[in-house]
């Protein structure tokens, strides 16, 4: 008998060691890297827990707790719909990374990365998923780097800024274990509530500790730089609730939703200022991630199963935006777009239609505008915020219209005629920019984009029950 | 592993405030020194004084791996920088230079040059920030720590964080890194001793090691000095 919460361990790493030694075909790693984050993100929403069931002649049985190593594996239905979640938006990321980047290191790291962040979910206690997490945002490094220049400042900030999250974070679990012996030492868990505040600033790019953000999204490899942020950023959102679900105390701490709330104010309306006043693609799509990410900080601040779950809904629609507009961006960089200056941009649209599409629908999805997969979260959310706070609601909404702007402008440069014949086309030969092929993946992520913003129903009902399963909302 | 547990062993008279003296000499080296070679001994003897701090307070054993750990990771370095240093040298430099050659060509390059304006300013600021971390240690105490550990540990953080600042260098932004790394182990460590959280803090500094020399290497390759 097998215990399945080791497959998603043992698999992905294995698939990690495959898909590298046969980088040289590139269709093979791509395809071996999204079958594997398919197959294993069905599976894991599919076998039941707590059953042994039969798979490929072997039983396999879900759920429990397996001792590896020492340590404690314990998989429950919160950490299915997370791992599942991280594996489909995987699965995504590598299909349209197939066509527009490939050959990419972004396949055998990404499988590696995904079995560490499935680590990081199911491992006790919660030091040994701070340490995976650090490992998994260090391997990153190898993905985000463009093989084709030198050294990057986005891989390098986005590890130095998490890197410092990892003291904070060790130190809470051994500051909250004294916490429990001398209850009424508050200044232990004053320190817990400062370190905790500060680690998943520094790990989710919270103002004033944003600056990766729009490094990474700039001038890391596009798609690589969207793996960050929806699935890196997704494994460090199920690491700050598995903090809040293990040490109630601290969602419980004075000032807690006031203080989360005000710095997702802060980002948000930060991000939406930077992202009006972007002209370069790449930063612009950092900056919407980053009102995003204010968005979802808006949402846990209202301390309510309601808010977690807007917040868990903010997250779950994000790839849909955020991966579109790195699809686009690439596709854009494989026609001519050579440097991501805003005369580079005049006229690509003409020649690369389907890029410029993908890079408007993600852009209006990450804006959250109406028909958008982004709307879904940001509509429920203005209407749960406009009776007791119109203020937050004014600003929410003025940063989704800023990141509109940023989108519109570059859009007015894509669509425009070029200044003169060697403005636009950079004289590269185009990659796989017109076949079928590409065009159709392009299409059906733009039509899953607009699906799931005419029919968010499945991930809602998925974010509700997710926000329900937790239990360290006080009111 | 008795040989080296012996020599830490040996050197337990200095697992004090000598040691802390050491770890300030060494990161303030870091800061200031440009000179791969001298930043590569300069961190090799830190995790040395870190790991003679660390007798203190766990087995001699557990802070001969961090060490072993640490030197491992100087390697790592010496061997990208020595690959990087083949791959855009001069054609009239000579491949290898002795140790000695080396020494006297930095000594003559001071006497003629004097200090360089990136190295004083390296300097001032790791003097502000030493000054800061006095001033911080008997402020904020940390919890079960000796004073010159507190000292070590926030000279440590303060002065990685600095150097992560001011360098764009992949292999510089890494040794940042392990000494904010190494400051924080030298607290954790006491609090949680097992073998396995040594294991897990030694993946991500091979990692983060393997990442640096992967950046610096590709830096070389393309010919690109700025990020």
């Amino acid at each position: 008998m097998i215990a399945g919460l080791l497959l998603f361990l043992v698999l992905p790493l294995a698939m990690a060691g495959g898909v590298y030694a046969l980088r040289r075909w590139a269709t093979l790693s791509a395809l071996l890297s999204v079958g594997a984050a398919l197959i294993l993100g069905i599976l894991i929403v599919v076998l039941p827990l707590g059953r042994t069931v039969e798979l490929w002649g072997r039983q396999i049985v879900m759920g429990g707790r397996v001792s590896l190593l020492g340590r404690e594996l314990v998989l429950e239905e919160t950490d299915r719909i997370a791992i599942a979640f991280l594996y489909l938006t995987a699965a995504g990321v590598f299909a349209l990374a197939w066509r527009v980047s490939p050959g990419t290191m972004l396949f055998p790291v990404g499988m590696g990365l995904l079995s560490l962040f499935s680590g990081s979910l199911l491992i006790r206690p919660l030091i040994y998923a701070v340490l995976l997490v650090e490992v998994a945002v260090a391997l990153s490094i190898f993905a985000l780097q463009p093989e084709d220049r030198g050294p990057t400042r986005g891989g390098l900030q986005y590890l130095s800024f998490s890197l410092l999250a990892l003291p904070g974070l060790l130190a809470i679990h051994w500051l909250m274990g004294r916490y429990a012996l001398t209850p009424d030492d508050r200044t232990l868990l004053d320190a817990s509530a400062v370190l905790l505040a500060l680690s998943f600033a520094l790990l989710l790019g919270s103002v004033p500790f944003h600056p990766w953000v729009a490094s990474v999204a700039g001038d890391a490899e596009p798609l690589a730089s969207a793996f960050v942020l929806t699935v890196n950023n997704g494994a460090v959102w199920f690491l700050l609730l598995s903090f809040l679900e293990t040490y109630p105390d601290l969602s419980a701490y004075p000032g807690f939703a006031t203080f989360v709330s005000g710095a997702g104010l802060a980002t948000v309306v930060l991000g939406g200022l930077l992202a009006a006043s972007q002209r370069r693609l790449g930063r612009l799509v950092g900056y919407g991630a980053l009102v995003d990410t204010g968005v979802a900080l808006v949402a846990l601040g209202r301390a309510s199963q309601e808010g977690l779950a807007l917040a868990l809904l903010v997250l779950f629609v994000r790839p849909f935006g955020v991966v579109l507009m790195a699809a686009g961006l690439k596709g854009l960089q494989s026609w001519g777009l050579r440097e991501d200056r805003p005369e580079s941009l005049r006229g690509l649209a003409n020649d690369v239609p389907l890029a410029t599409m993908a890079f408007l629908v993600g852009g209006i999805s990450t804006a959250g505008l109406p028909i958008s997969a982004g709307f879904a979260a940001r509509w429920s959310l203005y209407r749960a915020l406009a009776p007791s706070n119109l203020l937050t609601t004014l600003f929410t909404l003025l940063a989704s219209a800023a990141v509109m702007v940023g989108v519109w402008r570059a859009l007015s440069l894509l669509v425009a005629s070029p200044a003169s014949s060697d403005e636009g086309v950079g004289g590269r030969e185009p990659r796989g920019a017109r076949d079928w092929l590409t065009a159709g993946l392009m299409v059906l992520a733009v039509a899953a984009s607009v699906a799931v913003g005419l029919f968010p129903q499945f991930l809602t009902s998925t974010a509700v029950r997710l926000a329900g399963l937790h239990t360290f909302i006080v009111r | 592993m008795p040989l080296l547990g012996d020599l830490l062993a040996r050197l337990g008279s200095l697992a004090s405030m000598p040691a802390v003296v050491g770890v300030f000499v060494t990161a303030g080296l870091l800061v200031v020194s440009q000179d791969w070679r001298l930043n590569l001994i300069a961190l090799a003897a830190q995790y040395l004084f870190v790991a003679l701090l660390m007798t203190q307070v766990v087995r001699l054993e557990l802070a001969a791996v961090k060490a072993l750990i640490g030197w491992l990771i100087c390697l790592v370095f010496y061997l990208t920088e020595q690959q990087a240093q083949s791959l855009t040298r001069a054609s009239g430099e000579p491949s290898d230079l002795a140790l000695q050659d080396w020494f006297a060509g930095r000594l003559a390059g001071w006497r003629r040059q004097g200090i360089s304006p990136r190295a004083a300013f390296g300097l001032m600021a790791a003097m502000l920030v030493a000054v800061t971390v006095y001033a911080a240690a008997s402020i904020v105490p940390l919890p079960q720590m000796a004073e010159e550990f507190i000292l070590a540990c926030y000279l440590l953080a303060g002065l990685g964080i600095l150097l992560l600042g001011l360098s764009e260098d992949p292999l510089r932004v890494g040794i940042g890194m392990f000494m904010v790394l190494s400051g924080f182990d030298l607290l954790y460590v006491s609090l949680e001793p097992s073998l396995a959280v040594t294991g897990l803090f030694g993946s991500i500094s091979f990692v983060i090691a393997l990442g640096m020399a992967y950046l610096k290497t590709l830096e070389a390759t393309t010919g690109e000095e700025d990020a």
